[in-house]
């Protein structure tokens, strides 16, 4: 018998994130679909469909009324009790740039990183209030 | 000689029976007539080549190959693989059938070769209209609204035209064994930036968020930068089509390391599209087929670019997969291996 378990197929995981995306929401089946490569590592596709959520987290965040005019805001909670929040050097370097000011348009400018994970990161703070974004 | 042997010596068909090890076990009649006693030692040779697992008869005694065309002395044959005989055996054999196909090839290349001439042609003058297009309504303030959305719209159908006089260009090459790939240093982040940037005014206006996903450190291959580029537009022209106002498309490249070595690079252009039913999505790369979703904008194509893609990126020795969910967007990826110059 095989170590491995058999992978699904296309058609499967087409209908696997479908129903959970009904179900548990963008964020839980993105890290459900992270946790997949790691047991089918060799799955072209999979990959995909991560990307198909984050595109789908991205433009979320940017269904904003206010779209890319938008402007972010740290929490209470983030400059109350900041060490709770577990951030990665790019979320990290993104919370240093807000300031209450400067809209996502201006933050897409100054950041480093590519408009789309530097969006992605943005919607993954709010996410984890560490950041909110006012109408 | 067995009932099914003289069967098949009776046949039209030219057919022989080769075994793994290198023997030609049986040829019928019809393939002694025409190949000659010199094909039997050519068989041979051939054959011989399958137990060093070099060569086009390889791939019928690994499954793997069910028809192939073959040049022999000039002219080129279709060899079908009528059946792998593997019972009672040391070794397995197959059972191939030659069809003379130089006359329907040659037709074939005549067609190819009046396609691309008049697709080239056409090329010319379309280009001529877009650019007296873009030049109008450059002088936009000049404009009246009216004219102004007339021509935007006839903008839009050259557009889409000369996608379709681009697609058919290159089918055509690929028909005619033209699509050699070239194999100059390409920086993908270049390739990706160019495509990018070439529809961000498209995307802008059909409001969609067309956003880069990939950074710079993105190694360099080998392979054509033209067609990889083009490839890439395809992909993003696509979801164009399908991706409603306000949804994002991003083109995004990841590396694969082993041992801190990169290995290959995965492209992926995805969409928050309209997505392609479950049981569409293996077919999606044939050819003249198309996802029985309709379009938002840009009406049908051909049915070639995703085809035209999939032969691109198999030509750079990658391989081209697609994710999709039904009402919620489409991810085309791609796999390009990161070969080192010698």
């Amino acid at each position: 018998m095989s170590a491995h378990p058999i992978p699904a197929t296309n058609r499967d995981w087409s209908r696997l994130v479908g129903e959970s995306l009904k179900q548990h929401g963008a964020w839980h089946t993105w890290a459900k679909l992270l946790e997949a490569t790691r047991v089918y590592p060799g799955d072209l596709s999979l990959r995909g469909y991560i990307e198909i959520l984050r595109n789908t987290i991205v433009r979320d965040f940017l269904a904003h009324p206010k779209g890319l005019q938008a402007v972010p805001r740290l929490s209470a909670e983030f400059m109350s009790n900041f060490d709770r929040f577990n951030l990665n050097a790019q979320e990290g370097y993104l919370v240093s740039l807000i300031d209450g000011r400067l809209d996502v348009q201006k933050l897409l400018i100054l950041s480093p990183f590519d408009p789309f994970n530097t969006i992605f990161s943005l919607a993954r703070l709010q996410q984890e209030r560490a950041i909110t974004v006012p109408q | 000689m067995t009932f099914a042997l003289s069967l098949l010596d009776q046949l039209p068909n030219a057919i022989a029976v080769i075994t793994e090890g290198g023997g030609v076990e049986y040829r019928n009649h019809a393939f002694d007539e025409a190949f000659g006693s010199d094909a039997a030692q050519w068989l041979k040779e051939a054959a011989r080549a399958v137990a060093g697992e070099r060569g086009w008869l390889h791939g019928f005694f690994t499954d793997s190959t069910e028809t192939t065309d073959v040049e022999i002395e000039g002219r080129v044959y279709r060899i079908d693989k009528i059946t792998r005989i593997v019972e009672d055996r040391e070794s397995p054999a197959v059972a191939l059938s030659f069809e003379d196909v130089t006359r329907e090839r040659e037709a074939e290349q005549a067609k190819s070769d009046f396609t691309a001439q008049i697709v080239h042609d056409l090329r010319g003058p379309l280009s001529g209209i877009q650019g007296t297009l873009e030049f109008v309504l450059s002088q936009d303030a000049k404009l009246d609204a009216l004219y102004s959305d007339l021509l935007r719209e006839a903008q839009r159908e050259s557009e889409r035209m000369m996608n379709l006089v681009n697609e058919i260009l290159d089918f055509s090459k690929i028909k005619s064994g033209n699509f050699a790939v070239e194999s100059e240093p390409i920086r993908v982040a270049g390739v990706l930036k160019r495509a990018v940037r070439s529809l961000q005014s498209v995307a802008a206006r059909d409001e969609v968020f067309l956003l880069s996903a990939h950074g710079r450190d993105v190694p360099q291959i080998f392979g054509s930068m033209e067609k990889l580029t083009q490839a890439i537009i395809n992909l993003i022209s696509n979801s164009l089509k399908f991706t409603p106002r306000k949804g994002v498309i991003s083109v995004g490249a990841q590396i694969e390391r082993s041992n801190d070595v990169a290995e290959a690079i995965v492209i992926t252009v995805t969409d928050s599209g309209m997505g392609i039913r479950a049981d569409e999505i293996q077919t999606i790369f044939e050819k003249y087929k198309q996802a029985g979703t309709r379009s938002l904008r840009g009406g049908a194509g051909t049915g070639l670019g995703l085809y035209i893609v999939k032969q691109v990126v198999e030509a750079h020795g990658g391989e081209v997969s697609v994710a999709s969910v039904e009402g919620v967007g489409t991810s085309m990826i791609l796999r390009l291996p990161v070969k080192r110059a010698a």
